[in-house]
Formats: C-alpha cells, structure tokens, sequence
C-alpha cells in the first residue's frame, strides 16, 4: 500500500496504491491524517491502482468522509476499479462518499 | 479436506488466509478469489483479536467442495460468540450517522451465499458457503 499526498493550497490530490487490509490499515490511517485535519479542503483520491480494501480500510474512509464534512471540506474518489466499487456499493458507503 | 489447525493464533492473521487462499478448493475466477479473501480476512481478524484473551488459542481452518459450493470452516474454542447475532449496520444512514465499526461480518454475509454459526462441544464454528460457477457459467 502506498498513499502520495500533493498539496497545493486547499487542493489535496492523493494517490492510493495497493491493498489496504489488516497489515497495513493502521498505516493507512496514519498517512492520510493530514487530510483529517485539513480546514476547507478539496481532496481527490485516485484509487485508480487500489487494488482491494477490508472493512478496516472503510472505517478510515468514513472517519476521512466524517472529518472532511466537519471541515468544511470536499472529498472525492475517482477512477476506482469495479471490485472494489461493489465494496463501497455493498456497505452503502456509495451513498454517503462522493465516488467518480 | 484441505484442513490445518494454527496454535496459538497469535499474529498468524495473515499466514491463515494465505493458508486457505491457496487451497485447490479455491475457484479459478479472480473475482470470486477477490470477495472470499475479503470474507475470510474479517473472520479470522475477529477471531484472531477476540476468541482468546491472549491468542494462545487454537483456530481450526478448513475448506471443501460441496455440490459447487466452497465451504470454508473455522474452529476455535474461544469464549462463544455467535457473529451472525450482531445487528447489521443501518447502509441507509448519513456520514454523520454512521458508526465507524461493525462492517466485517456485514460484508462477510454479503459476499457469501450464506454463513452458518454453530457453538458445539465447547467450539465456536462458523462456515462460510460461496457458489462456485463452472467455467460455462462465468
């Protein structure tokens, strides 16, 4: 798993790479923390080389989605492949993060 | 069977899936491999974290073809705990209204055809079933 974070003002263009799952979803959570924080963000997560995630890699993303609204901010996914978009359909978490 | 038991289960998390991902049982379609492994990974997770104080238990693992369907077994004599009683998570509700935990075992039973929990002689077992298709179907 591998997470890159490019920051130009309130803009966040993040790259998410490889399986999120047990063994690294503690990483996961630690290296997105900045955007938790972030005030009037506008995030974009290209999941396009997301490969899979577990239900602990969803938490992190409702914890991201719940911050965000907290925030202020705006979060979007795009480009994510149809696998583990069904993940996202199942969980209804369609429905609450905004995905492209 | 393809079957093998892991004690203590400590830390093994990840070496149980592997273990059972590589079963001959398991299907061909990456698709298919793709939702057990999801399955699997979040019972054994709660197994490995919860069934014993301290993960010097034993967790039985063991997979079989039936009439087209993969069951994949898990043993353990941990303090009984039936998952399938947990209620499901409320998919309707907003961000701010959803609770952050309780998806593992909600997506478990959503990927599998069904999912069976039995507590006998002292054993929590729990069997996933999943439908494999023929390669005509797919």
């Amino acid at each position: 798993m591998n997470v890159t974070i490019n920051q130009k003002e309130n803009n966040y263009h993040v790259i998410l790479e490889g399986r999120i799952d047990t063994t690294n979803a503690d990483q996961f959570q630690h290296e997105i923390e900045p955007l938790m924080t972030a005030k009037d963000a506008n995030i974009t997560i290209d999941c396009a080389a997301m490969e899979y995630t577990s239900s602990q890699g969803l938490r992190t993303f409702l914890m991201l989605q719940k911050s965000v609204i907290a925030h202020n901010g705006k979060l979007e996914l795009i480009n994510m492949q149809p696998q583990v978009k069904e993940i996202f359909d199942i969980t209804g978490f369609s429905n609450i993060i905004t995905i492209k | 069977m393809y079957a093998k038991r892991f004690e203590p289960i400590a830390g093994k998390g990840a070496e149980i899936i592997e273990y059972l991902m590589t079963s001959p049982d398991m299907p061909d379609s990456q698709e298919l491999q793709f939702k057990i492994r999801l399955a699997i990974e979040e019972i054994v997770e709660n197994i490995v974290r919860y069934a014993y104080e301290n993960g010097s238990g034993y967790l039985e693992a063991s997979t079989e073809m039936c009439d087209g369907y993969i069951r994949i077994s898990f043993a353990d004599a941990g303090k009984p705990f039936n998952p399938l009683e947990k209620e499901d998570p409320d998919i309707t509700l907003s961000a701010e209204d959803r609770s952050v935990g309780g998806l593992g075992i909600f997506l478990c039973k959503q990927l599998m055809d069904s999912v069976v929990y039995e507590f006998k002689e002292g054993r929590n077992t729990l069997t996933l079933i999943k439908k494999i298709n023929s390669k005509e179907d797919e």
